[in-house]
């Protein structure tokens, strides 16, 4: 075994047992910090794809803004186990049955495939530098690019009109 | 050809430009349609792909929405007063209705779906006093995100599983025979996931209370044009990148245009609410749009067209008298005869239309759908099923029409008409829409061949 098989096995767990610590935290702030931990063993996983630029991204942009974020939103509301509503059994059982049908059905199909590529790419293939995915960015894909722009306009309309104040004399409305 | 471009010039407008920019973009796709070369050309590498198809298409969505701010424009201000950020949210669902109308890469399909869904959920939110607009736009926004998560899921699994390693949904080359694993899974959640957006059972819990509590300006637009692109989007991808294995996954389509059909037209017989009630009317038409998908023939796209104009007209029509009502039951309607005799009477336009009565596009629009799905030769049993479906739906249309006609109005409370002449005039003029439809559905399915 060789040390990136141990590093991408080392990684796998992480990643699965960490994303399984966030769904079973009692506490919301240590799911949060449990998805942290997620965030960094894929960002590892990326790095041995040799995709630098994506790894970076996505622990500035996941792991520190959107995280930060979280915790914020989690420790503001100020949830503790009295205000949370009374969670129905059957829901529960049948939460998990449409949860585990989906499961299921993606690992019986994935069961039966039987393309592997290889798990780490070192030294070779160059896509994920900058230089390379700016290039592709402007020029292979600059119209699905451009076009995101509209849609990150439209949140940024809907946000503003969502949370600007209604003055008073438009009240019943 | 980036027709979705021009939409954002059209930002912070009154009604008036927002119309004058409608009509100089319908122009120019009308022009490019007849003459066949664009008025601007940009290149977007193949992604976006227009046909006369897709430009019919997209001109039958200018033209409804050009209908619908004439017939609404004015009723924006009642929801609040940022008239001007309602009337840029919709232009970038026009926006998004022309990306999907016309995308020929999954990327793009997700780009416009979200274009189109993300100022949805803001425009439902929109009544920002109003309780059950807020929880209809968490609502929508909650299901919303979670079925665009499934189709990136799937998106990711087409991905991986073709062999050419593309997006690309022409390119894909499938082929016909047994599908590989991730392939299948890809194809089953984007399946989940557009059914969603059309609302198709069993996905289509989220329908009623996010039509029901959006302000009815926008429920009239969400129920039309989004659908309807929405619907066109579905067929385009899976006749272009299904086609070919349409065998395998038709008896999945046929089982959920038949629970579509049944829980639409049953569960919109017991609605009390007129607004309610045409959302589950809503469910039911999309159960005769997914005939298009099922049956994915010439015939099929002719209807699709036909069905999408004749659909919005009649919807839109409703929802502007809707708009003007005071009470959205179906008591609110008793004796409109006497009171509003045109009104009355394009009403019943609009629900003959809407049930498939001949003479009207409703019933051209049907006709079609019925004949693809018969042309198709697979599973008889879905087009029987679907004329009873249709017959159930008369059960609830004329339930209307008879308490416009046949009761009195017993309370004293008269509503106050605010209805301008013009507001009337317009009507008429869509009730005759979907008459001379109706008699010549050759006018628009002629543009389809041009």
């Amino acid at each position: 075994m060789s040390i990136t098989e141990i590093l991408f096995w080392f990684l796998t767990a992480m990643a699965l047992g960490s994303a399984i610590m966030v769904i079973t935290s009692r506490s919301p702030v240590h799911s949060v910090l449990w998805l942290i931990v997620t965030f960094f063993a894929i960002s590892g996983h990326y790095i041995m794809m040799n995709a630098q630029f994506l790894a970076i991204v996505n622990i500035i942009v996941y792991a520190g803004a959107i995280m930060v974020l979280f915790l914020f939103v989690v420790m503001l509301m100020n949830l503790n186990a009295e205000s949370e509503p009374q969670k129905n059994r059957m829901l529960q059982f049948a939460g998990l049955l449409a949860g585990g049908c989906l499961f299921l059905v993606i690992l019986a199909s994935l069961m039966k495939a039987t393309e592997t590529s290889s798990m780490v790419q070192l030294g070779s293939g160059n896509e994920g530098l900058i230089k390379n995915l700016g290039k592709a960015l402007f020029n292979d894909y600059v119209i699905p690019f451009e076009i995101s722009s509209v849609l990150f306009l439209s949140a940024m309309i809907g946000a503003v009109l969502i949370g600007k104040k209604e003055k008073a004399e438009h009240d019943g409305n | 050809m980036m027709l979705g471009g021009a939409f954002i010039k059209d930002r912070r407008t009154p009604v008036y430009l927002g119309i004058g920019g409608l009509l100089a973009i319908l122009a120019a796709c009308a022009v490019e349609l007849k003459t066949g070369r664009p008025l601007l050309v940009i290149d977007v590498k193949d992604m976006l792909h227009a046909n006369s198809f897709n430009l019919t298409f997209i001109m039958v969505a200018l033209g409804c929405t050009l209908l619908y701010f004439l017939l609404n424009g004015r009723d924006f201000e009642k929801v609040g007063p940022h008239v001007s950020e309602y009337f840029a949210l919709i232009f970038f669902i026009l926006c998004g209705v022309s990306i999907v109308a016309t995308f020929n890469t999954l990327l793009m399909l997700f780009l416009g779906i979200e274009i189109i869904s993300i100022p949805l959920y803001i425009l439902t939110g929109s009544d920002k006093r109003n309780l059950k607009s807020n929880e209809a736009a968490l609502k929508y926004f909650l299901m919303g995100s979670f079925s665009t998560g499934i189709m990136l899921l799937g998106i990711a699994f087409m991905y991986g599983g073709n062999v050419m390693g593309t997006f690309f949904i022409n390119n894909m080359n499938l082929g016909s025979g047994p599908m590989p694993a991730l392939i299948g899974v890809g194809l089953v959640l984007l399946m989940v996931s557009m059914s969603f957006k059309v609302s198709a059972a069993p996905f289509h819990f989220w329908t009623p209370d996010v039509y029901d509590g959006a302000p009815t300006v926008f429920t009239s637009f969400m129920a039309s044009i989004v659908k309807v692109a929405s619907f066109f989007a579905f067929v385009r991808l899976f006749e272009s990148a299904f086609g070919t294995l349409q065998s395998q996954w038709q008896t999945l389509v046929a089982v959920i245009t038949a629970a579509t059909l049944i829980i639409g037209n049953l569960t919109a017989v017991f609605q009390q609410s007129v607004k309610r009630m045409l959302a589950y009317s809503s469910i039911a038409q999309a159960g005769f749009m997914l005939l298009a998908l099922f049956a994915l023939n010439d015939t099929a796209k002719e209807g699709l067209v036909l069905y999408a104009a004749a659909y919005s007209l009649a919807t839109i029509g409703l929802f502007a008298v809707l708009v003007k009502m005071k009470d959205y039951t179906v008591d609110g309607f008793n004796g409109l005869s006497k009171q509003q005799p045109l009104l009355a009477l394009t009403v019943t336009i609009f629900l003959l239309s809407l049930t498939g009565i001949p003479l009207t596009a409703g019933f051209q629009a049907k006709f079609y759908m019925l004949w693809a799905a018969i042309q198709n030769g697979h599973h008889f049993w879905l087009v029987i099923l679907a004329v009873l479906c249709a017959a159930i739906s008369a059960y609830y249309y004329f339930r209307i029409i008879q308490a416009m006609y046949f009761r009195e109005n017993s309370e004293t409370v008269m509503n106050e008409w605010d209805i301008t002449p013009s507001f009337k005039y317009l009507l008429l003029i869509t009730a005759v829409l979907i008459i001379v439809l109706g008699i010549f559905p050759n006018l628009v399915i002629d543009w389809l061949h041009y």
